[in-house]
């Protein structure tokens, strides 16, 4: 029995399930950004009218704004604080970080956990061996809140298996951008993905995070890992309290696909879509005037690490902007003991609060005509950053790019 | 016989006195413009001229949005960048650098008896370091851009004299604040306030800075307080030498419209209450009325001695529950300051919010509010509306009021910190 089985079979009281069925299962933990949750609450004040079944299951973040620009969006967040009090929900305020990371730092995320939310990279917390997906906000309104449960087609499992020791220069990212690109932007359509092999293995988990999150890029349910002693050690010093592992077992799988990732160079994914990867060699010159680590995959303290051994001793070129988002407080507050906070800023880096960034432009990020961001995000759809062109690339690129002043490759800054 | 203003806009009109009320037309040094530079380059389109009168007295600063939020703002920052760049502006700092009086000021472009305008009404705050600065429109700047004149009326002057000991949590801005409630905001309207005294020569560029920057709330043409050793240090450190400035002096018979004395031995921390600045109370008056959020920035208190006074207070404490505490330092070399001495720390594990640098919440770069929110904040202004919901509300006051505010999420008395 395969893990996403046996975490569904367990969520909705059966013995066992098979793929194809469809089970309604009890939800452990529903996430809920100041965007999803203003639109959840409304449907479900105005035509569920029911109590919150689980409200200790439910954390709301405010991650797309870090400080509300307009009183409609005071509003909006105003709205949120009061249903989060009135039904005692988890709340998080601005400045807390991303969604994703607070969930998880709060001790939240378990092994083993159905975990959904209204965000569509729901699909990270995978990493830590959850069944985790994304799902529309009536969903949530309709079964999630009022009793506790979301109902799905159980998914065929796939699994991913990776291998090989990548180059200086080549970082996680780029080979989870590779795999984007490899298997398509449709080509995981409801399937669940689950990254294996020694390469993703001997990852940190924040490392292994960047797997699952790129699930929904190809379509999939779900991703996830296999829990191991490095997950559990990792929870354990995140959270204070040491989880136990839920695993699959056996060989039930739809399908097998490797990669062999040694060769792999720095990947890029171009405008207009997340699936549009490419070698940073084949579009290296191409002029940028914004560079951004931030995002769900991206305002780590490992996207922080790297940033700094690109910008040790250089600047950032005159005419890019550099924006640093830490993923949550602890990245920040970890970032200034480290002594990265300055290094960066007196590089030419400027550092904004936790939160997610420019994701859809909301406090920052929007982009004139003609002008060209490279950041760390999740996704780089025409619109979502104004009228701007966005590239998708690992920090170290990011980094080299801001350094450069256009699309840079990063094995010439790091050896 | 001549009071500052009156020595400082002779000179940069080259007549060899003038007297309050003539109109002058003046040269002025410097010709700041912020986020507004958009709307100076479009109306310099509309005169249908591409000749600037002399580029190296441009400066331009993106602070009010910084970065841009929507298309439109990305558009007109980028058009600023543009023109900057085709025109050889060499003093232009772009949405990272921070709040554009502070920026100038630490880069030593600010020099004692220059003559600056500004596009920002807070602009007198050039007078910390002895020099006339004032706001006007931006097609004021515009057309300065072009002639390298501007004509003004010469003002009337107000000297204030201060002396005593400020007592312990007691600031220069609490000082503000008090003597914009007893004088009203059009007590000293188009007059240039000269701040005299033992009070003003013992004071930081800093604390200055936030006085001048006040003076504006008086109605003020410009406010100016005499160079000394401190304004040559603090140009010195920022490689100005003496002999790059002319210090301007009020004669001792210099004639005013009014002399007024202030004592500030016996001062408390003082509020300006919703929503004029001039609605002003001594903090006793106000303490114990709940907010939702504290906001600590603006150029009249986000400076490093101003955040350094905040994280005094809020140094092992943390933000009350359901508070928000927004930080926004004034400029890069703040926040590199506040990093490397672990103020940003302090602040951080406080519970604050610190943003990147800039004028945030003050210009509506976020911080917006909710109707029946209320703001404790540093800034310069609390008119209705002007963070949000016109049913919100804004109390001003110094940093150490409002870190001891966020700490207790109700408008508190700093000195119960000391």
């Amino acid at each position: 029995v395969n893990l996403v089985e046996k975490i569904l079979a367990r969520a909705s009281g059966r013995a066992q399930v098979t793929p194809g069925e469809v089970v309604v299962a009890d939800v452990d933990c529903i996430l809920l950004h100041d965007l999803s949750c203003y639109l959840t609450a409304k449907v479900l004040e105005e035509e569920v009218r029911q109590p919150i079944r689980h409200p200790e299951r439910v954390v709301v973040v405010f991650d797309h704004h870090f400080s509300p620009p307009t009183e409609e969006q005071a509003r909006m967040l105003q709205a949120n604080r009061a249903w989060a009090r009135r039904h005692g929900v988890h709340l998080f305020d601005c400045g807390s970080g991303n969604l994703h990371h607070v969930a998880l730092h709060g001790g939240f995320i378990r092994p083993g956990a159905v975990v959904v939310g209204s965000d569509s990279h729901t699909p990270v917390h995978g990493t830590v061996g959850c069944f985790a997906t994304g799902l529309g906000n009536y969903s949530h309104a309709a079964l999630g809140l009022p009793f506790g449960k979301a109902w799905f087609r159980v998914p065929e499992l796939v699994r991913i298996e990776l291998e090989g020791e990548t180059r200086p220069g080549v970082t996680p990212r780029d080979v989870a951008l590779f795999l984007t690109g490899q298997i398509g932007e449709g080509g995981m359509i409801y399937r669940a993905l689950e990254f294996a092999g020694p390469y993703v293995e001997e990852l940190d988990v924040f490392d292994r995070w960047l797997f699952p999150l790129i699930t929904v890029d190809v379509g999939a349910k779900s991703g996830h890992l296999q829990p191991d002693e490095r997950t559990l050690d990792f929870l354990a010093e995140l959270t204070g309290h040491r989880p136990e592992a839920v695993r699959g077992d056996g060989d039930d799988v739809a399908e097998t696909r490797g990669w062999e990732v040694s060769g792999l160079e720095p990947q890029v994914a171009c405008p207009p879509t997340v699936g549009n990867v490419h070698p940073v060699p084949e579009v290296v010159g191409v002029p940028i005037q914004w560079a951004e680590l931030g995002g769900h995959g991206g305002g780590r303290l490992q996207d922080i690490r790297l940033a700094a051994q690109v910008l040790r001793g250089r600047r950032v070129h005159p005419e890019v902007r550099f924006n640093v988002v830490p993923s949550s407080r602890w990245v920040f507050t970890q970032a200034l003991r480290e002594g990265l906070v300055e290094e960066l800023h007196r590089a030419g880096a400027t550092w904004f609060p936790p939160s997610t960034g420019s994701n859809q432009a909301i406090n920052m990020g929007a982009l004139a005509e003609d002008e060209t961001m490279i950041s760390t995000h999740a996704r780089n759809f025409p619109g979502r950053n104004g009228s701007g062109r966005m590239y998708l690339a690992s920090a170290l690129t990011v980094a080299a790019s801001a350094v450069a002043g256009c699309l840079a490759d990063p094995r010439e800054f790091v050896r | 016989m001549a009071t500052f203003v009156e020595k400082v806009l002779a000179r940069a009109a080259g007549l060899s006195e003038v007297t309050p009320g003539q109109i002058v037309d003046v040269e002025p040094d410097l010709y700041m413009s912020h986020s507004a530079s958009w709307r100076c380059i479009r109306a310099l389109e509309r005169l249908g001229t591409d000749r600037l009168h002399d580029p190296t007295r441009i400066a331009m600063v993106m602070d009010h949005i910084s970065p841009a939020r929507t298309a439109k703002t990305a558009e007109d920052q980028r058009l600023c960048r543009e023109f900057a760049t085709r025109h050889g502006i060499t003093k232009f700092w772009d949405v990272e650098a921070g709040i554009a009086h502070v920026v100038l000021m630490e880069e030593g472009l600010v020099r004692p008896g220059m003559v600056i305008i500004g596009t920002d009404s807070h602009s007198t705050i050039y007078g910390a370091l002895g020099a006339f600065g004032t706001g006007v429109g931006f097609s004021e700047v515009t057309a300065t851009w072009v002639t390298g004149k501007l004509w003004m009326k010469v003002p009337g002057s107000l000297r204030v004299e201060i002396e005593g000991g400020m007592p312990p949590g007691v600031t220069a801005k609490d000082l503000m604040l008090w003597l914009i409630g007893q004088l009203t905001a059009d007590g000293a309207t188009y007059l240039s306030v000269e701040f005299h005294g033992s009070y003003p020569a013992s004071l930081t560029v800093s604390e200055r800075m936030t006085m001048c920057n006040l003076a504006m709330e008086l109605g003020a043409k410009n406010a100016y307080v005499p160079p000394d050793d401190v304004t040559r240090t603090y140009l010195s450190e920022r490689g100005v030498p003496p002999e790059a400035y002319e210090e301007v002096f009020p004669d001792p018979g210099a004639q005013y419209l009014r002399t007024v004395s202030v004592d500030v031995s016996t001062l408390e921390p003082q509020v300006a209450c919703p929503h004029t600045v001039d609605n002003v109370r001594p903090i006793g008056e106000v303490a114990g009325t709940r907010v939702d959020q504290v906001f600590i920035g603006s150029c009249a208190n986000a400076k490093y001695d101003d955040l350094v006074e905040a994280a005094q207070i809020l140094k092992g404490r943390r933000v009350a529950p359901g508070v928000r505490l927004l930080v926004t330092p004034a400029s890069r070399q703040v926040a590199a300051q506040i990093a490397r001495d672990g103020t940003y720390a302090t602040l951080l594990e406080a519970g604050a919010l610190i943003t990147n640098p800039g004028c945030g919440a003050c210009a509506g770069d976020g911080g917006a509010m909710a109707d029946g929110e209320v703001t404790f904040s540093t800034a310069n202004r609390n008119f209705q509306g002007r963070m949000g919901s016109y049913r919100s509300e804004i109390y001003l006051g110094s940093p150490a009021t409002a870190a001891a505010t966020a700490v207790r999420g109700v408008i508190t008395d700093p000195r119960e910190f000391l």
